[in-house]
């Protein structure tokens, strides 16, 4: 009896103060989804990110001599828990990974009181590229809108646009809905037909209303902004009603292995737009193997380190330890603070050469950031499936940056007059 | 022992009838309302306030609301969700249109909003009832989510789709949105929860909630009493979808800070009516056990395994807590098929008569 109050006096009391398990080095939390709907897709990401953290640990003993204490709060994807898991996590963290729109869009008003950066690669509030305005939120390299452009760029090379059709196959939720505003403007500017197709969180999986109007209105092209289940979804009814695969395109969270070994052979051509790829033999690879995947220190296996996904995990640990590196070189501390990474995120310089440094040669296109522009705009490759694996269809893509750019600015205005009193970086003068 | 009774004489009606006829019950409620009010406030964290503290507080309202209406009335809803999405979708209206209103009498107000909805669709009720009843609800659930997310006007046309809660003042202070701290919203949902729910005890002992509980154990034998049943089925849809509301605008503008439209989707729904069931029905009680089991246990229990020096990972922890809080819930409802609220009533009643049990 005497050992079960203690436990639960402990127990009360960790609740209630905040637990505050003391860990060495730099605490780099990461809200993961190894649970819930969007598991599948989570996985191998979160075991792409704890395996790059966990072998420069290893290879490195951490970054500039300090241990990476990298650990994951489970969310199962719930903006609920991304909330528990933030408010816990939020003490000693120098980086918050929020890892769904959701709870991008709960934590971000909160990181100008709080003063931890938002680390959101490839997803998030697209106008969050206004470095002056989102101090402390970053979304490299690339955002929606810059996705969206890519693919409306790649589109024009195979043929004018005007006249065309165009249907937008989007999940009805603030993620779906993020390229609208600059599809409806390009719409009007290039002269195409647009066609926006939404899909309900509860009609993911089964879609064949959406894919009737499809074959109805018979558009020439299929822009697809899925995901979680809604991307099986969408590829198995498209090969079923034998639309033709190589029109349609997705972003880079529609493109996962997984969901198009489903359909396999069927799905030759599918494209999405990607800012990662996966290169076997480059060198971090090996060394992930040699010190992470051979000491039992992972989660993963052969088949997923060659997918997508994975990949992607490494190069998003890969842009929050290069911050790390940058901050520390530039503070001439190793114990960095949240300010400090919030510095280092604005000076990353990813040219080909620090690349081919880290071992990354192909994995992720060249990019810069600023203090007014927390995007970076990398550019990206269109990837197509060809049967068994996605392999490279084009060259690198720039997005159109001048009117995302105008229509980023009038956002994010429009943002920080609806949270005022919003304070902006008055300090960058870029 | 601890609740002796003996020596407390009842000499008026009045006091047989009062809110608290044993001295202990309200001995019991005053150190509660210390802590809530005076020692949780002074050791809590962040992190205490915000996946405890101030959760546990509005869904304990948001089963309150239901409660009246399921368990008082009888009337079964699955629409809890939607309501308390037009009492959010309506405050965040009334603060953008308005926003020299202090924020406290919006989020009162908005729960009109939601009232006058909830009754609308609770005119098939005169007809319908039960498991019918549930599904006409249901409808209400599934339309009203589609207007949050169609209707452009509701989320100021905002590119994604979601509403975010702006900074809001109140004498001086800083309420509602990110720079608030969490010991003011503590206060405020605290000061509306007491509110509610001083107004729903009185209620529920008072003529409308005889009526509703009369209407609830059959509907015949009420209206042959004289008994307007149209009048009790609407005011208890209109109480119950007021209360809905105002934890609905509590639960985004206190709490969440921002929210999509579906939020307010039927999982939610579903959280309050197990809330509520688990509690017990028919009970005010039973809505705040019901919160701390459903909402605030599984918070511990995450916790735990690194407060112990566990090393577990985050996955397995919520793996484990599913199914810890899932085989809880079917223990609870084992030994006692009424809800916790019963349990209580029950333990209450052996403490009283102990240590001669009949």
């Amino acid at each position: 009896m005497k050992t079960f109050t203690r436990i639960a006096a402990v127990a009360a009391l960790g609740a209630l103060m905040g637990t505050s398990a003391l860990a060495e080095g730099l605490y780099t939390p990461n809200l993961a989804y190894r649970t819930g709907p969007f598991a599948a897709t989570g996985i191998p990401l979160m075991n792409g990110q704890a395996d790059y953290m966990n072998m420069l640990n290893a290879r490195d003993g951490g970054i500039g001599g300090v241990m990476i204490d990298f650990d994951e709060c489970e969310t199962g994807y719930s903006t609920e828990k991304g909330v528990e898991c933030y408010e816990k996590t939020k003490g000693k963290a120098i980086v918050t990974q929020p890892w769904s729109t959701g709870i991008t869009l709960q934590v971000l008003p909160k990181s100008n009181v709080d003063e931890i950066p938002i680390l959101a690669p490839g997803y998030g509030f697209s106008p969050m590229a206004d470095g002056k305005v989102f101090q402390w939120a970053f979304n490299t390299p690339l955002s929606y809108w810059d996705g969206a452009s890519i693919i409306l760029k790649y589109l024009q090379d195979q043929g004018d646009l005007s006249g065309k059709k165009i249907a937008f196959l989007h999940l009805d939720h603030p993620f779906g809905k993020e390229p609208l505003p600059y599809l409806e403007q390009k719409a009007e500017a290039q002269g195409f037909e647009l066609l926006p197709i939404p899909v309900g969180l509860k009609e993911m999986q089964n879609q064949s209303a959406q894919w009737l109007q499809i074959r109805r209105e018979r558009p020439d092209y299929v822009i697809m902004w899925g995901w979680g289940a809604m991307n099986a979804g969408a590829i198995t009814e498209a090969v079923k009603t034998k639309f033709p695969m190589e029109n349609m395109l997705g972003v880079w969270w529609s493109g996962h292995d997984a969901d198009l070994k489903i359909v396999g052979d069927a799905g030759k051509g599918y494209k999405s737009v990607s800012w990662s790829f996966p290169n076997p033999d480059a060198p971090v690879m090996a060394d992930i193997k040699q010190h992470v995947i051979d000491a039992g220190k992972s989660q993963s296996n052969e088949e997923e380190m060659q997918g997508v996904f994975y990949s992607r995990g490494l190069v998003i640990s890969a842009i929050l330890a290069e911050g790390i590196a940058v901050a520390q070189e530039h503070t001439g501390k190793a114990e960095i603070s949240p300010a400090d990474l919030r510095w280092g995120l604005e000076n990353l310089n990813f040219t080909e050469a620090r690349l081919e440094e880290l071992g990354m040669t192909g994995m992720v296109p060249p990019f810069s950031t600023s203090c007014s522009n927390h995007t970076g705009h990398s550019g990206g490759w269109i990837l197509e499936w060809d049967g068994a694996k996605f392999v490279k269809a084009s060259d690198l893509i720039m997005p159109d940056s001048e009117a995302i750019s105008e229509l980023e600015m009038a956002k994010a205005k429009e943002y920080a007059e609806a949270n005022a009193p919003w304070p902006v970086n008055e300090d960058c003068e870029m | 022992m601890l609740y002796r009774t003996a020596g407390q004489f009842k000499t008026s009606y009045q006091a047989d009838q009062a809110l608290f006829p044993v001295r202990q019950d309200a001995f019991l409620l005053a150190v509660i309302l210390a802590f809530a009010w005076v020692i949780f406030p002074l050791m809590a964290s962040e992190f205490a306030y915000q996946t405890l503290l101030i959760p546990i507080l509005i869904y304990s309202l948001a089963a309150l609301g239901l409660n009246i209406l399921t368990g008082y009335a009888g009337q079964l809803s699955l629409g809890t969700a939607a309501f308390m999405g037009v009492g959010a979708y309506a405050c965040y209206k009334l603060v953008t249109l308005m926003p020299w209103l202090n924020p406290v009498v919006a989020i009162l107000f908005s729960g009109v909003f939601s009232a006058g909805v909830g009754v609308a669709f609770g005119i098939p009720s005169l007809r319908i009832k039960g498991f019918y009843l549930a599904i006409a609800t249901l409808a209400a659930q599934f339309f009203l989510v589609w207007l949050f997310e169609k209707w452009g006007w509701l989320y100021n046309y905002n590119a994604s789709g979601a509403i975010q809660v702006p900074n809001l003042e109140m004498f001086g202070v800083y309420v509602a949105g990110p720079q608030a701290s969490s010991v003011t919203q503590y206060y405020v949902v605290l000061a509306i929860v007491t509110l509610m729910t001083l107004l729903c005890i009185n209620l529920t002992r008072g003529n409308l909630g005889r009526t509703w509980k009369a209407t609830r154990d059959m509907d015949i034998a009420a209206e042959l009493i004289g008994i307007n049943l149209m009048r009790s089925k609407l005011t208890a849809f209109a109480v119950s979808s007021y209360v809905v509301g105002v934890a609905g605008a509590l639960f985004v503008f206190m709490w969440r800070g921002a929210a999509e439209p579906n939020l307010f989707d039927i999982p939610l729904s579903f959280r309050i009516l197990f809330i509520a069931i688990i509690g017990g029905l028919g009970s005010v009680l039973g809505n705040y056990l019901g919160a701390i089991l459903i909402v605030g246990l599984p918070v511990v229990l995450n916790t735990l395994p690194e407060a112990l020096g566990i090393p577990i990972s985050s996955a397995t922890v919520e793996h484990l807590n599913i199914m810890i809080v899932g085989s809880l819930i079917i223990f609870f409802l084992i030994i006692e098929p009424h809800g916790l609220a019963r349990l209580w009533a029950l333990i209450r009643e052996k403490l009283i008569i102990w240590p001669f049990p009949h």
